[in-house]
């Protein structure tokens, strides 16, 4: 019997043997995602506020309120999995890439209409995606183009509606977190994630995709091609915050990582210091909205950045997610 | 690897010797991509019993092929956003020449032939534009004779309809740019759809899901001889859903979902790889690597028959008694009223299994 036992044991992955998941998941919901989801759900709140109180688009206290719930987006936006993913939530708050100028687009057609959605939040919600959000905001506040277009008292009430919409969202992502988060923790046979692998891997996945999203696409739209650089195409530069949002967003996924590592040591060490170079790179690239990408010297620069995240989502996929038994088959990862 | 002058000179003595046609390499029934133990990419030609008959190697991760109805050549394509094809001449196991997608194209990685084997047809994306593509090629010499509109945005599968005049594309809507890999750019907006078009790119039908499946890309197609045509498709909306991944559509009809119940189609991940129609007819079926089960349904009450569960299943054709399918862990088997493994090398059998008509 204890041969028979021993066979079984060899054909399973080696770390898939009595890992329990439970604490990894546990932590990674109620310190990484759930403080997130809070913290952008306050910020929102404070933004909606500061409209209300002076809906100008230079009125620092508006701006200042902008910058930082959009920094506590950008911070959970590698969690793209059920609460946000309801109703168009996420692309609701960020609407980006924007590839064939809807948002723009959506502006215009409701400052030319006078479009009445703007005066209830339900008729809004039901407009675009692409019109809402964070990046529909950033050119209500700081594109040139929108700053004298149609009547000033229109734009000022779909500054107000863009941010109370905003806020809808963020309050509904972190409401609906409450029974997310006994999902992710308590898998189930009819539950939406039938085992703990299933939910840490909804986590890994979280990691290796923002990962990319960070590296290919935040990096690599504005960079373009050598011949072909295209800075206009950087995320949120009209705030300057295209730099920031790696940033941001490299320091909420290495925390992700950090917690999911946790029991392997030499796999989070090499997580961490591939982490820190890589933000280390991107703070002192400073070139907030990566305008540096046009010119050789700057595109080498950005490059570096973009090779060093390369390295991490190397350690992620050849190291952590084998030695968190992720099961991925060939054909199951291409996803074409 | 013969030169491009040296296949044109070989191109003009053709009528002193014929280009061999599929006789010749032993008779493959299947034409699949996978990733051999060595570490190499490769197209490999096999018959019903798993035996690999050939094997030729590809510059990089292959995705499908396409057979020339009546030679021995076949065309493996890239993987998107791949822009290499590779013609294969599959009696010496040598590349012919290879096909670089113009610039500012990449390919999809699926293409048919013209039922005379004179043309081949390409899915390819005009990613500056965001628009799907269909390249034309002329296979004397492989060269491009032209393009027209997909009818959508990322067209994948094509196939030719039995009239041989109408090819049906399965234009996914999702839009990628090579400079930002494989991230979808247009998941609010997208908009899937089943398109006809004639050989000269003449719009015939569009055909759309229903606004609520508007994220479920339509990626693969299978034709039945009678012109049925089955779709699988790829949720990208709220994982929480679990809407029905294949479809039926008959032109000028509307179209049929098929689904699993909800308890078992939630265990699919929305995700189908593969379709085909059993060999009778009778049945359609799709594979589904990240559920690890293949379903199979009744075409004319749309019931769900059977579900089979096997570990990364993608390639799927059709059989005399049912199917074909292979696995990314190695196994070429059968499908009958059960899975039959036939043989199982040590590769990883890539996502399709594009099967060889011959001759009758």
């Amino acid at each position: 019997m204890r041969i028979l036992i021993a066979a079984v044991a060899v054909a399973l992955p080696f770390s898939a043997l009595a890992q329990d998941r439970g604490p990894i998941l546990s932590d990674v919901v109620e310190r990484h995602i759930i403080p997130g989801f809070a913290s952008l759900a306050d910020a929102t709140g404070a933004l909606t506020q500061a409209a209300q109180t002076d809906c100008s688009p230079n009125s620092p206290d508006l701006r200042a309120a902008y910058h930082t719930a959009f920094d506590d987006w950008i911070s959970v936006s590698h969690l793209r999995f059920g609460p946000t993913e309801v109703d168009d939530r996420a692309f609701a708050l960020a609407f980006w890439p924007d590839t064939k100028g809807f948002t723009p687009k959506a502006l215009s057609g409701l400052i030319s209409n006078e479009d009445a959605a703007v005066e209830s939040p339900e008729e809004f919600a039901e407009t675009s995606v692409a019109g809402r959000g964070f990046f529909a905001l950033e050119q209500m506040l700081f594109d040139p183009k929108f700053s004298d277009q149609g009547n000033e008292g229109y734009r000022c009430a779909l500054i107000r509606a863009i941010t109370t919409d905003i806020d809808d969202n963020a309050r509904a992502i972190n409401a609906d977190w409450g029974d997310y988060a006994t999902a992710l923790i308590q898998p189930g046979d009819n539950a939406l994630y039938r085992s703990d692998d299933e939910a840490l891997q909804e986590l890994y996945k979280a990691l290796v995709t923002g990962l990319e999203f960070t590296g290919d696409t935040r990096l690599g739209r504005p960079m373009g091609t050598f011949d072909r650089p295209r800075p206009n195409r950087a995320e949120a530069r009209r705030s300057d915050r295209s730099l920031r949002h790696v940033e941001l967003s490299l320091i909420a996924l290495r925390d992700l990582s950090a917690r999911l590592s946790v029991d392997h040591p030499e796999i989070a060490d090499d997580l961490d210091s591939a982490f820190d170079k890589a933000i280390i790179r991107a703070q002192s690239l400073n070139d907030p909205a990566l305008a540096g990408v046009a010119t050789p010297r700057g595109r080498i620069r950005v490059e570096a950045l973009q090779q060093a995240i390369n390295d991490i989502r190397t350690i992620a996929s050849t190291k952590l997610g084998p030695t968190l038994g992720i099961n991925a088959g060939f054909n199951s990862l291409d996803g074409d | 690897m013969p030169s491009r002058r040296h296949f044109l000179a070989g191109l003009a003595a053709t009528s002193l010797a014929p280009i061999r046609g599929w006789a010749a390499v032993g008779s493959p029934d299947y034409l699949a991509a996978a990733l051999f133990p060595d570490g190499s990419y490769r197209l490999a030609g096999l018959d019903t019993g798993g035996d690999i008959l050939f094997s030729l190697p590809l510059p990089a991760r292959g995705h499908a092929a396409a057979a020339h109805p009546h030679w021995a050549q076949a065309v493996a394509f890239a993987r998107r956003p791949g822009t290499f094809a590779v013609v294969i001449d599959c009696t010496t196991g040598t590349e012919i020449t290879r096909l670089t997608a113009p610039e500012g194209r990449h390919f999809y990685g699926h293409g048919v032939f013209s039922p005379d084997g004179s043309r081949l047809f390409t899915t390819e994306n005009d990613y500056e534009a965001a628009d799907g593509v269909i390249g034309v090629w002329n296979t004397d010499d492989y060269t491009r004779m032209g393009e027209f509109p997909s009818g959508g945005v990322g067209p994948h599968d094509m196939r030719l309809m039995p009239d041989g005049q109408t090819l049906a594309i399965a234009n996914g809507g999702i839009e990628t740019h090579p400079e930002t890999g494989r991230t979808k750019l247009n998941l609010p907006t997208m908009q899937p759809r089943l398109t006809y078009l004639d050989v000269s790119g003449t719009v015939l039908e569009q055909v759309e899901l229903p606004r609520a499946l508007h994220k479920n890309s339509i990626r693969h197609l299978a034709v039945r001889r009678d012109g049925l045509v089955a779709f699988a498709m790829q949720w990208q909306g709220d994982k929480a859903q679990h809407p029905p991944l294949l479809g039926l559509h008959r032109r000028g009809e509307t179209l049929r979902l098929l689904s699993a119940p909800e308890a078992v189609q939630s265990t699919l991940q929305g995700y189908a790889g593969s379709v085909a129609f059993a060999g009778d007819g009778s049945t359609v079926a799709i594979t589904c690597p990240r559920g690890n089960a293949l379903h199979r349904f009744s075409v004319a009450d749309g019931q769900l028959t059977g579900v089979f569960p096997l570990e990364d299943v993608c390639g799927l054709g059709p059989g005399p008694e049912g199917y074909f399918f292979t696995t990314g862990t190695g196994i070429v088997g059968e499908l009958t009223s059960g899975p039959h493994i036939s043989a199982r090398p040590d590769c990883q059998w890539d996502n399709h299994l594009i099967p060889i008509r011959k001759p009758a």
